[in-house]
């Protein structure tokens, strides 16, 4: 599948706090007219994200959080939990895209995947939302549609922690987290790249995929406003974190 | 009225909390929870909402589901694995 755009809008946000990410993409979503945006940014301080389906209790030692200074946030995304530390986090955000889910994660992964390649690694598509590399994940993704836009946004591993992981998502049974430890470790795999490295080869890959020249730009005062807004509004609440 | 939950293993994990009336063997209320995908992602309330009153057999939880989620595209689970889960709430 292939589809050309004459330019992408690039933010580089910088690191930011949980509830200030998941806004800014709902306040990119609302405001999007036909230019894709590629936003590329990281979490100060570490943060464990929720899928929009998941139980924030269920799913996160809140306590453990708290103590440790981590944020945590439910997405407007389905999927599982996600801690994120050393890791680049990009959105792609496009009026324009392929009605079959299935397809779309495809299109957008495949920027991904040349960004990736671009670095000396070997990596795939892994239906129905993540990379890998040699059959380990690299790189998961979850979107959403709303408002005739899609929102795809994921996280490429350039390194990992798996023990502080394990200590803020909670494990079926303390008796099963050694091995869930274990599992993990051996089905994952990290860039070990700088994020910087990753944010160049990501921008280079989706201007290859979709033979669009890029656009560096900045937030504008309305989109800074509103992304004010849905933090104090929504992901920065109790009401949104513990929806479900 | 019995409260009870299950986590049920299907391409992706779901998470039920059932209350349900054990005389008239009805849910009363459900939370279905997990790391599936549903497009779009609202449906899951009109889903919850459907199920209340729903009969605990598994047509009657298949056919909710399958009219609830109608239109909607769903990756993670399908309206049988989701029939699975419920109904495992009941073994528990």
């Amino acid at each position: 599948m292939s589809l050309k755009f004459d330019k992408i809008r690039v933010l580089e946000t910088g690191y930011n706090q949980a509830s200030w990410n998941m806004a800014l993409d709902e306040a990119l979503l609302n405001k999007m007219d036909d230019t894709p945006v590629l936003r590329l940014y990281g979490w100060r301080p570490p943060a464990v994200s929720i899928g929009y389906f998941q139980n924030m209790d269920q799913e996160v030692n809140v306590d453990r959080c708290k103590h440790c200074g981590i944020d945590v946030v439910r997405r407007m995304t389905g999927g599982g939990a996600v801690f994120h530390d050393s890791e680049l986090t990009y959105s792609f955000l496009t009026k324009k895209y392929p009605q079959s889910i299935i397809e779309s994660y495809e299109l957008i992964c495949d920027a991904i995947i040349i960004a990736i390649n671009k670095l000396g690694f070997v990596s795939k598509f892994s239906p129905l939302n993540d990379i890998t590399i040699n059959g380990r994940k690299v790189s998961g993704n979850a979107q959403t549609r709303k408002k005739n836009t899609l929102l795809q946004h994921g996280t490429i591993l350039l390194n990992a922690n798996i023990d502080e992981m394990f200590s803020v998502l909670k494990v079926p049974s303390e008796k099963l987290r050694d091995k869930m430890i274990t599992d993990v470790k051996q089905r994952i795999t990290v860039l070990d790249k700088t994020f910087d490295e990753v944010a160049a080869a990501l921008k280079a890959g989706f201007s290859e995929k979709f033979d669009a020249r890029l656009v560096m730009d900045k937030l504008g005062e309305e989109e800074e406003a509103d992304t004010k807004n849905l933090v104090r509004e929504k992901y920065a609440t109790h009401q949104w974190n513990w929806k479900r | 009225m019995k409260e009870v939950n299950n986590t049920y293993k299907s391409q992706k994990l779901i998470k039920i909390f059932l209350k349900y009336d054990e005389a008239n063997n009805t849910i009363h209320s459900i939370a279905i929870t997990g790391d599936f995908f549903i497009h779009p992602e609202e449906r899951i309330d009109k889903l919850e909402a459907d199920l209340a009153g729903a009969r605990l057999d598994r047509d009657s939880i298949i056919n909710v589901i399958e009219k609830s989620l109608s239109g909607s595209e769903i990756f993670g689970f399908n309206s049988q694995s989701m029939a699975d889960a419920i109904l495992g709430c009941l073994n528990k």
